[in-house]
């Protein structure tokens, strides 16, 4: 009662649950142009997932892995399926996740193996493997991976994260219920993964869950290893209108019956392309520019964790940036890989000793 | 059209809920809450109390009343200014033992008495402004000697005269009419009261002196800085404040011929108390005779009916110190949150479907090109927002910008321009006259004339107000764009009458039609609205058979013909019912046809949004402007159409990368001139296969 009261009065005065704040881009967040003015740029159209096996990046991109050599991307495999993500395992072994719910290994100990769970993961988000465990996120029981928005909207909390042990094959459910898991770390202390809707970083152990880092500014997604931390991707910004929009329950229900999906008030890998997306107070070029601060529904932002998954430094690419959508980043020799899905390019940019990136 | 959306546009059809707001824009709105109070405590006591505002009550009750009035009045005055008199009570009494000494013991004549208690009076006022307003002494404790010095010289006096006074008796009818006579019925200390207060409204609203008292109350710093002599003028209010008192206490000397230890004790505090009551903030700076008058009656009623109910002393004064604290209280508050108060429910928005968006691609005459591709620019970062542009006949460009000038680019290759005029304004829609003159809708300041030799001047900035409107719309705030009829009437549009120019969006997100069609007649210098309650009314241009024009309404989408001679006069006919984006700036094009601006293109989530006011109405509340939904400017297209409304092309600017933004369009000699309000540059465009020679001025007035 006295719950439902305070809903209520939160409701009609904006605050508690019904406030719409977003914390601001400060601190390790600061933004910056970083995405942009890297000179490496490497396109490929739909790059969605990075991985590092036998000191190779590979990227993968609709049903085919691409391989990158001397500055370009070289097609290596396809498969009859979407590829949904990639993951090393050890160093020679890749695994690859398929649309059809199947796991493919590649290379290595493992490889040629095909796993598939008896109860269908539809939305594999991201995997990341030890020696002999693969770690599986599934981003929702309702929603395929295309459907991101969608699961958003819908405020669904159906995602879990599993293992999979690679020589026997069998899938352990380790987490349920989330709200679109799309990232993980395995680590000593018990993996790690990125809760999307939630923006925050968890870590399972034996006694539960243990929430890492709260309230990110954006939507975070894949977990890369680094030499001294954790590289995360964070595909979408959160604004404040879809942190209002998320609270209008009516006004979510009919724009998802009655608008096109590609024009929702809704995080996007890549926005502004279409006049009919709605535009923010903001956005409007003034002297035919677009203001780099302007609210955006697509950013590129990545972030450098340290050991215990806090933030130290971000790479950016801001509302009139050309490098927005970051979902995946893989480390390799002092380099590190940004895959732009929105954009379609993968950026590269030298790993300073600070720990973040060169600017 | 779904249930539940019918019953939302019916809701918000007939719920003005845009009147709250628009109510307390307005300062008698400060009156509101102790007119709630009197009618509550004039309810509750008229009740409670059998026969008490019966004739015999009344009367009584209302002679005294306009003793206090006197007072309370006193007290607004200084209040007003800044200061607080907490003398009056004493003030009151020594009023009183003065003119009894005076009349009774001196035995002057009873005009002079009169002089000389008010001039007793202001003797003290006089001493407190001295005090308090040169010497800068705290009006608080400063006041609260001169009550003390005051009431002993009260005591001294009437040890020594008080026998005197009631041993004599006074043979003046005049003195007697004072305290027991009355004007057209009325106690002649309420005649006394009013007149006094009607002063005091017309001094305080209506002139120099009265708005030097507020100034100062309201800031003293900055009264002082425009030149104010502050410390004269608070002198001056305590003066008035010792006469007026002094006034009361000659009425109640008339009236009871008696004086006694306890006349006007505690009185200050029922006059504060009246004074708080009544809307006069203590800070200074905000008060009226009304306020006053109000929170005097109230005051009034409810020290007697206490009396009546037979409360005690004691009581009602406990009772009086919690409603003053009360009162205070709510002052502060309703100081701090009005404005607060004011901006959540100001924008109301409210129930607005459009038809269904066409197609911009395939066989749509919408369909996207790459038309605008070769514009060139002119004045490239030399000019800030030409919201519109217009060729004389020596084809020089004249365009607004932001500072407020209207720039000049001179024929042939314009890369050399001048400000032609500097208007102040934001100059937005301009047209030539037949004599040559540029008339211009200046954003802010209403529609103007600059000659030919570069003259400014006004042609109008106010137009009819409306009988039932709450704000006051006679004042042109966002007069937009223009064209002149055949005999020279102007008609204009003045786009919304809720918000100012730069608050658009805001006018957008309440989608009401806040925007009307103005004319302006020349020859009889009179200005009166034709058409109210428009979406935004925005471009207006003439049709070819002088009897109607077009106009362009942005935030409906739509475009309109409204006759105002010949066989159709007065009635309003849709031509494009559904444009896919936001019309602005409308004009003739060399067929005869008519060249139309699209600013920005429809959303299917703003569409969507638009039948949602609440959502609206939240999103306003809670998120930062920045960040609110708009309709989409950033896209625009130029297309053209004909009267029938049949569209016979569309030019687009795919991405817009060359020339972004586009609120007006000119036709001059075979091409196309663009402007935009946030653009800086202006666009040019070769036209093919039309009349190389065409120009607007000829169009209109038949000449190069």
């Amino acid at each position: 009662m006295i719950v439902e009261f305070s809903r209520a009065f939160d409701n009609l005065f904006g605050r508690g649950e019904a406030a719409v704040t977003v914390p601001p881009l400060d601190g390790a967040f600061r933004p910056n142009r970083a995405l942009d003015e890297a000179a490496a740029r490497f396109p490929l159209a739909g790059v969605d997932s990075l991985a590092m096996v036998s000191s190779e990046v590979l990227a993968s991109s609709g049903r085919a892995i691409h391989r990158f050599d001397q500055g370009r991307w070289h097609k290596r495999s396809e498969y009859d399926a979407e590829i949904l993500c990639l993951a090393a395992i050890g160093k020679e072994c890749l695994a690859i996740a398929l649309a059809t719910g199947e796991i493919v290994i590649e290379g290595g100990c493992f490889g040629g193996r095909r796993y598939k769970p008896a109860q269908p993961l539809a939305c594999m988000t991201a995997m990341a493997g030890t020696d002999s465990e693969l770690y599986i996120a599934n981003g929702s029981a309702k929603n395929g991976p295309a459907d991101w928005q969608r699961d958003l909207l819908e405020r669904n909390a159906s995602g879990s994260v599993w293992r999979l042990d690679l020589e026997s094959g069998t899938f352990t459910r380790l987490a349920d219920g989330l709200a679109w898991p799309a990232g993980l770390a395995p680590d000593a202390e018990g993996p790690v993964f990125s809760e999307a809707w939630k923006h925050q970083l968890v870590r399972i152990d034996q006694r539960g869950f243990k929430v890492l880092y709260a309230d990110l500014p954006a939507y975070p997604g894949r977990i890369a290893p680094a030499t001294d931390g954790y590289w995360l991707a964070l595909f979408a910004p959160r604004s404040q209108l879809v942190e209002f929009v998320l609270r209008e329950s009516a006004y979510r229900r009919r724009m998802m019956a009655e608008v096109p999906q590609a024009f929702w008030v809704a995080p996007k890998l890549r926005s502004g392309r279409s006049f009919c997306e709605s535009l923010q107070g903001g956005g409007v070029k003034h002297l035919g520019l677009l203001k780099p601060w302007a609210p955006t529904m697509s950013a590129g932002l990545c972030v450098k964790l340290d050991r215990a998954f806090q933030p130290r430094a971000s790479l950016h690419s801001r509302a009139d940036g050309r490098t927005h959508g970051v979902t995946s980043v893989a480390e390799h020799d002092g380099q590190v890989f940004i895959a732009a899905c929105g954009d379609g390019v993968v950026v590269s940019l030298p790993v300073t000793p600070l720990g973040g990136a060169e600017a | 059209m779904a249930v539940s959306d019918r019953i939302t546009r019916w809701r918000y059809r007939y719920v003005p809920d845009h009147l709250l707001g628009e109510i307390l824009t307005k300062r008698w709105v400060d009156n509101a809450i102790p007119l709630l109070i009197l009618l509550a405590v004039a309810l509750v006591f008229g009740s409670l109390i059998p026969d008490f505002f019966g004739p015999a009550s009344i009367s009584s009750l209302m002679r005294q009343w306009g003793e206090f009035a006197l007072i309370v009045l006193a007290l607004m005055i200084v209040m007003v200014a800044g200061g607080i008199d907490l003398s009056v009570g004493s003030t009151f009494a020594l009023g009183n033992i003065v003119a009894l000494a005076l009349l009774n013991v001196a035995e002057w004549p009873v005009a002079a008495v009169i002089v000389g208690t008010l001039a007793c009076g202001a003797a003290v006022g006089l001493v407190n402004g001295l005090l308090v307003g040169y010497l800068r002494l705290r009006a608080f404790l400063t006041t609260l000697v001169t009550l003390i010095i005051v009431r002993a010289v009260v005591d001294m006096l009437l040890l020594k005269y008080s026998v005197a006074i009631a041993a004599a008796f006074v043979d003046s009818d005049f003195w007697y009419y004072l305290g027991e006579g009355y004007v057209l019925g009325l106690p002649f200390s309420v005649v006394v009261a009013a007149i006094v207060a009607i002063v005091a409204h017309l001094v305080l609203t209506r002139s120099r002196a009265g708005w030097h008292v507020l100034a100062t109350g309201g800031s003293r710093r900055s009264a002082h800085n425009v030149g104010i002599s502050v410390r004269r003028v608070i002198c001056a209010t305590y003066v008035v404040s010792g006469t007026l008192s002094a006034l009361a206490g000659l009425l109640f000397a008339s009236r009871l011929g008696g004086a006694g230890a306890d006349t006007g004790v505690g009185l200050e505090i029922a006059a504060l108390t009246a004074a708080v009551l009544g809307g006069n903030s203590l800070g200074g700076g905000r008060g009226s005779a009304a306020k006053a008058i109000m929170g005097s009656i109230i005051v009034m009623i409810m020290v007697n009916g206490l009396v009546r109910l037979g409360i005690t002393r004691g009581g009602s004064s406990l009772l009086l110190g919690i409603i003053l604290l009360a009162a205070v209280a709510i002052d502060v508050r309703w100081l701090k949150n009005r404005h607060k108060l004011l901006s959540k429910v100001y924008v109301s928005p409210t129930y607005a479907e459009l038809p269904p968006a066409p197609a911009t691609e395939g066989e749509s005459p919408y369909a996207l090109n790459d038309r605008l591709r070769p514009v060139e620019a002119i004045g490239l970062n030399r000019i800030d927002g030409p919201e519109d542009v217009i060729l004389d006949e020596d084809d020089n460009i004249y365009a607004g910008n932001r500072t407020g000038d209207i720039v000049r680019f001179h024929a042939p290759d314009y890369s050399r321009q001048e400000v032609f005029a500097h208007v102040g304004g934001r100059p937005l829609g301009m047209a030539f006259a037949r004599d040559g003159s540029l008339l211009c809708c200046i954003g802010g300041m209403g529609l103007y004339r600059i000659t030919r030799d570069r003259k400014i001047e006004k042609l109008t900035d106010e137009t009819n107000r409306s009988w039932f409107s709450v704000i006051d719309d006679s004042r042109l705030r966002l007069a937009d764009d223009l064209d002149i009829a055949p005999d020279g009437r102007v008609f204009f549009s003045e786009a919304t009458i809720r918000y100012e120019m730069h608050e658009w969006p805001v006018d957008c997100l309440e989608s009401r039609g806040n925007g009307r069609i103005i004319c302006f007649n020349p020859s009889t210098g009179v200005t009166r609205t034709v058409l109210k309650n428009l979406l935004f009314p925005n471009g207006i241009c003439m049709t070819l058979d002088g009897q109607s024009f077009l106009f362009a309404e942005t935030w409906a989408c739509r475009v309109s013909r409204y006759w105002f001679d010949g066989p159709k006069q007065r009635q309003v006919e849709t031509v494009i019912a559904d444009l896919p984006g936001y019309p602005d700036n409308i004009n003739r094009a060399s067929d005869g046809s008519y060249w139309l601006a699209l600013v920005g293109m429809r959303t299917p989530a703003l569409d969507l949004a638009l039948k949602m006011p609440g959502f609206r109405k939240r999103m306003a509340r809670r998120i930062a402007p920045d960040e609110w939904m708009y309709p989409n400017i950033n896209t625009g297209c130029v297309l053209r159409f004909d009267e029938t409304g049949r569209i016979i092309e569309t030019l687009w600017d795919l991405g817009g990368e060359n020339h972004p933004m586009i609120t007006s369009m000119r036709e001059h000699k075979g091409y196309l001139y663009i402007g935009g309000i946030l653009n800086n540059r202006v666009g040019r465009l070769k036209l093919a296969g039309v009349d190389a020679g065409w120009t607007g001025q000829r169009s209109y007035w038949g000449r190069a």
